[in-house]
């Protein structure tokens, strides 16, 4: 059952919602797009087939959240309150979507639950928009996943012509959309063949079967010392990945906060320790940490891979390495060949 | 560690009740924390188990992980024997009675204690390292603890005899009949009339066996790394030798990513591990 | 380009059969579409991948604070790339006797994001011909003027041949005009104060602290930056305005007198924040307070990095 929203009346429905949530759309800021609050006078830019650059797992972990305000003299503090008010995320693409249940998996145990995600969470409506002409960087579909993969979605929508139409997928889902039209099987059909086309414009990235065994026997190779050297260690792939959720606690002295920001396991002192050791002394070791852990260690914790094949890696990196290309290459990697250049 | 609705990330607070030095050239001092909360002392003490560590918070500071150097029977405090060495640890040593500070804990899963009932325990540390194993010599202890193990091995090695900790108490093991306790030093010294020389060739002289033995190792990386292969040598399983792994943390509670080693996490899966595990997992530390 | 290209790798190839250099710095072909990567040769083999085009993002510079000094490198280099060299040399990040820079004078890079802006991402063909250039989206063919496309750096360079290469590859270009170098500069100046910096707010807001600028540049290669003390704590890691905007003028100044204006910093910004203003605007104090120009050679010490009895420069000038 599909329902039909005319692109023209998107406005006013999200105008709508804003009386009771607060809504998130991407919106045009410089030549890109950013999931930002709706008002009417956003200028919404959903056109943009390479997604919001920054993710929107911003949503959800923010950058920099402030944990505990605290005076350090008294050695006294209080929490920050946790409490998140509903929230409509609108035109979220799925390989987005299906990096939160990723981690959900990580916040959200039984034995610890991390509030202000959980809360995040809970009171969020997720609509996704799904992918009709998936770029070239991307490779969900290599990752077990789909440019109209329904994880994490609450509702997905496939634009035709000037009209979205809306698959409900779930409760939350249901509760915001109604009085629309419903599609004709005859229109169901032909969104459903856009849908399948798009699955299978997709070509295969990489072989993901026996992959994590080759990576896990490779561990010790010359084969990172390759993929290293021209990495900068900057922290673009980790930042704007959607399932990289690494972070930092710090005390912010000039403002008495204890704050969470993003972290990178490509920066040097991410696993610097006190007494000067480092387990990851160079390039090499950070770099080969970011694709085992994606590739292998997610494989053991929760037998999925860490990756949704989003392609913002591929596309911002400013040396052009290509994470696909970096798993060809170990695949197939013969440790007794040396590789030059 | 957690009731309903409890943020992991909020330190318990607390307040020093007696801070000293253990060591004579200042560098290690001993902090022994109460809880400022009855609530929180007594889910604190449900779950400690000896082996755990927890995470102390200095407001202005951050937070660093400790392992807890006390046994639940001795009273109703935590104690932390802290090594200066950075910005945080530096200022820890500042602390006096009456200070407040916050705590994170207990965290990590702590010696699997449930696995070793009936064994001989062969406890082996060298520097400040050896908190945790003192925790764990504290626990076996407790007349109703002592009869869950068979023999008591402690093995205990500092630089110096004044480097060694808890001086006092260890000076009366030496009385006790349900332990066998080798000190170790370096170099010699006058008044010294127990082991010189470095853990693992005291180990090797002690020679402890492996019959129904388990042996549990923390040290310095450097000791470590000599000490498990005389213990393989001894004929120790792998499945047998135990150690306790450092690494740099935030979280404390496996969400950071940080302190991982393939796809354990030190805080959570760890910190102690066996010999068997580590083999498993790749040379990430 | 194909030429040029052709006798890049004759020298490279001449460079391992006389066992001149143990490594050689340059580009390779691309995993990703139009994205040629640095590349590291050790030997003969492999030089199939050698790439060189207008498309070669990424200061090359960057990579010789890795090596060890005994290294011998050879370097492809353009004229920016060249002065980050010397820059380096001066600053003893590795001895000149080891180095072989294999110079190329460059008529600019390309800036990716201005094509997919005026195109849009799926670029599928690129070629360039005698100032134009043709790019191929969705089936069709663009043809843009190469100043269209030029990185903003790029068009503002003055020295485009490199400096004191051990060979040149390619003909000299004509230097650039230093009264148009200063259009960036001088439409900066020309805003109040408050527009100044509402301007420098707005690319600031979107920094994210990944620190691309940083790790892309061949002059920031401390082993601790000043964002990672603690303590005491120089700047907030914290997504603040006080501490990306600390972030973004600290490392500025930490530039004068280092900085080429090569723009790597811009082009590695994911988030396509502006920042050559401010360095081009300390490189110009330097000139005219200092007469210092980076890297024109490997002797001249930066003015902030040395100190001579002699000196009679003030530091407020």
């Amino acid at each position: 059952m599909m329902y039909i929203l005319e692109k023209k009346r998107l406005n006013q429905i999200l105008s709508d919602w804003a009386q009771n949530y607060e809504v998130y759309v991407p919106q045009k800021v410089e030549n890109y797009a950013q999931f930002l609050p709706y008002h009417p006078s956003s200028i919404i830019n959903l056109s943009d087939p390479h997604k919001t650059r920054y993710p929107p797992k911003a949503l959800f972990l923010p950058q920099s959240e402030v944990m505990l305000k605290y005076d350090s003299r008294l050695g006294r503090f209080e929490d920050v309150n946790s409490h998140q008010s509903p929230r409509i995320i609108f035109g979220m693409r799925p390989c987005d979507a299906k990096a939160l249940t990723l981690l959900d998996t990580v916040f959200d145990t039984e034995e610890y639950s991390d509030p202000y995600w959980k809360a995040r969470r809970e009171s969020t409506v997720i609509i996704g928009l799904g992918c009709v002409e998936p770029p070239q960087t991307c490779f969900c579909t290599t990752v077990d996943g789909g440019p109209f993969n329904h994880e994490g979605l609450d509702a997905i929508l496939t634009e035709f012509d000037e009209q979205y139409f809306i698959e409900v997928l779930t409760e939350k889902g249901e509760i915001i959309f109604n009085q629309l039209q419903l599609a004709t099987n005859q229109q169901e059909e032909q969104i459903r063949h856009l849908q399948t086309e798009a699955y299978k414009e997709m070509e295969p990235a990489f072989e993901t079967s026996g992959l994590k065994a080759k990576l896990d026997k490779i561990f010790e190779s010359r084969y990172w010392e390759e993929i290293a050297e021209s990495c900068l260690g900057c922290g673009i792939c980790t930042f704007l990945c959607p399932t990289c959720f690494c972070f930092d606690i710090v005390d912010e002295v000039q403002r008495n906060e204890r704050v969470r920001n993003w972290d990178t396991c490509m920066f040097r002192i991410y696993s610097l320790e006190a007494s000067g050791h480092n387990p990851r002394p160079t390039r090499k070791e950070r770099t080969r940490q970011r694709l085992m852990h994606k590739y292998s260690y997610w494989l053991e914790h929760i037998n999925q891979i860490g990756c949704t094949g989003c392609g913002r890696c591929v596309r911002y990196c400013p040396v052009g390495l290509d994470i696909r290309a970096m798993l060809r290459t170990a695949s197939i990697y013969e440790s007794e060949v040396v590789h030059a250049g | 560690m957690q009731d309903n609705g409890h943020n992991p990330y909020s330190p318990m607070p607390m307040r020093i009740v007696r801070a000293y030095y253990e060591s004579n050239d200042y560098s290690l001092k001993t902090l022994e924390l109460v809880f400022d909360n009855q609530k929180d002392r007594e889910t604190f003490f449900e779950k400690f188990n000896p082996g755990q560590f927890c995470q102390l918070s200095i407001f202005g500071k951050g937070e660093a992980p400790f392992g807890v150097a006390s046994a639940a029977w001795e009273g109703d405090f935590v104690r932390f024997t802290i090594q200066k060495m950075g910005s945080f640890t530096q200022y820890a040593h500042k602390l006096k009675a009456g200070d407040p500070i916050g705590m994170r804990g207990p965290l990590g899963n702590g010696f699997p204690l449930m696995d070793w009932k009936g064994k001989t325990l062969v406890i082996i540390g060298g520097g400040c390292a050896f908190s945790t194993l003192y925790a764990l010599t504290k626990h076996v202890h407790h007349p109703q603890n002592r009869q869950d193990f068979d023999q008591l091995v402690v093995i205990y090695g500092a630089r110096t005899s004044g480097l060694c900790m808890y001086k006092h108490d260890i000076q009366s093991w030496y009385q006790r009949d349900d332990m066998e306790l080798h000190q170790a030093i370096d170099v010699p010294e006058d008044d010294w009339s127990h082991h010189v020389g470095y853990v693992p060739d005291v180990v090797r002289e002690v020679a402890p066996s492996p019959q129904n033995a388990v042996a549990v190792v923390c040290g310095p990386p450097i000791m470590t790394k000599f000490t498990l292969p005389v213990l393989v040598d001894l004929g120790f399983a792998p499945e047998t030798i135990f150690t306790s792994l450092e690494k740099r943390m935030k979280c404390g509670i496996g969400k950071c990513g940080r302190c991982n080693i393939g796809s354990k996490y030190i805080c959570k899966d760890g910190p102690v591990f066996s010999l068997a595990e580590l083999n498993a997992l790749p040379a990430d530390i | 380009m194909d030429e040029l290209k052709a006798r890049l790798r004759v020298e490279i190839e001449r460079l391992f059969d006389e066992d001149i250099v143990d490594v050689v710095i340059a580009f390779k072909k691309e995993d990703s579409p139009l994205r040629p990567q640095p590349a590291f040769f050790r030997s003969r083999d492999n030089l199939d991948s050698l790439e060189y085009n207008a498309l070669c993002q990424n200061n090359l510079a960057n990579y010789l604070t890795r090596y060890s000094h005994e290294t011998r490198i050879g370097i492809v280099v353009r004229g920016c790339e060249s002065r980050s060299v010397y820059a380096l040399v001066v600053e003893k990040q590795h001895p000149r006797e080891n180095l072989y820079l294999i110079g190329v004078p460059c008529d600019g890079i390309i800036d990716l994001r201005k094509i997919f802006h005026l195109t849009g991402e799926e670029i599928t063909g690129y070629a360039e011909n005698l100032g134009v250039v043709f790019v191929e989206y969705k089936g069709a063919v663009y043809k843009f003027s190469r100043n269209e496309l030029l990185h903003d750096s790029c068009l503002r360079c003055v020295h485009p041949n490199p400096v004191n290469a051990d060979i040149l590859i390619g003909e000299p270009l004509p230097e650039g005009d230093p009264l148009f170098v200063r259009t960036a500069v001088e439409s900066f100046e020309a805003l109040t104060k408050e527009e100044r910096y509402a301007w420098f707010q707005h690319e600031a807001e979107r920094c994210i602290r990944c620190y691309a600028c940083r790790e892309a540049c061949p002059m920031c290669y401390c082993t601790e930056c000043f964002v990672d003390h603690n303590p005491p704590r120089w700047t907030e890691s914290t997504g603040s305005p006080a501490g990306t905007h600390a972030w973004h003028i600290i490392r500025a100044f930490h530039q004068a007198g280092r900085c080429t204006s090569c723009g790597a910093c811009e082009r590695a910004c994911p988030m396509d924040i502006k920042m050559t203003y401010l360095t081009d605007k300390l490189n110009e104090d330097m000139l005219n307070i200092y007469h210092f120009e980076t890297g024109m050679d490997d002797k001249t010490q930066p003015p902030f990095a040395s100190f001579n009895l002699d000196d009679r420069n003030r530091f407020t000038a």
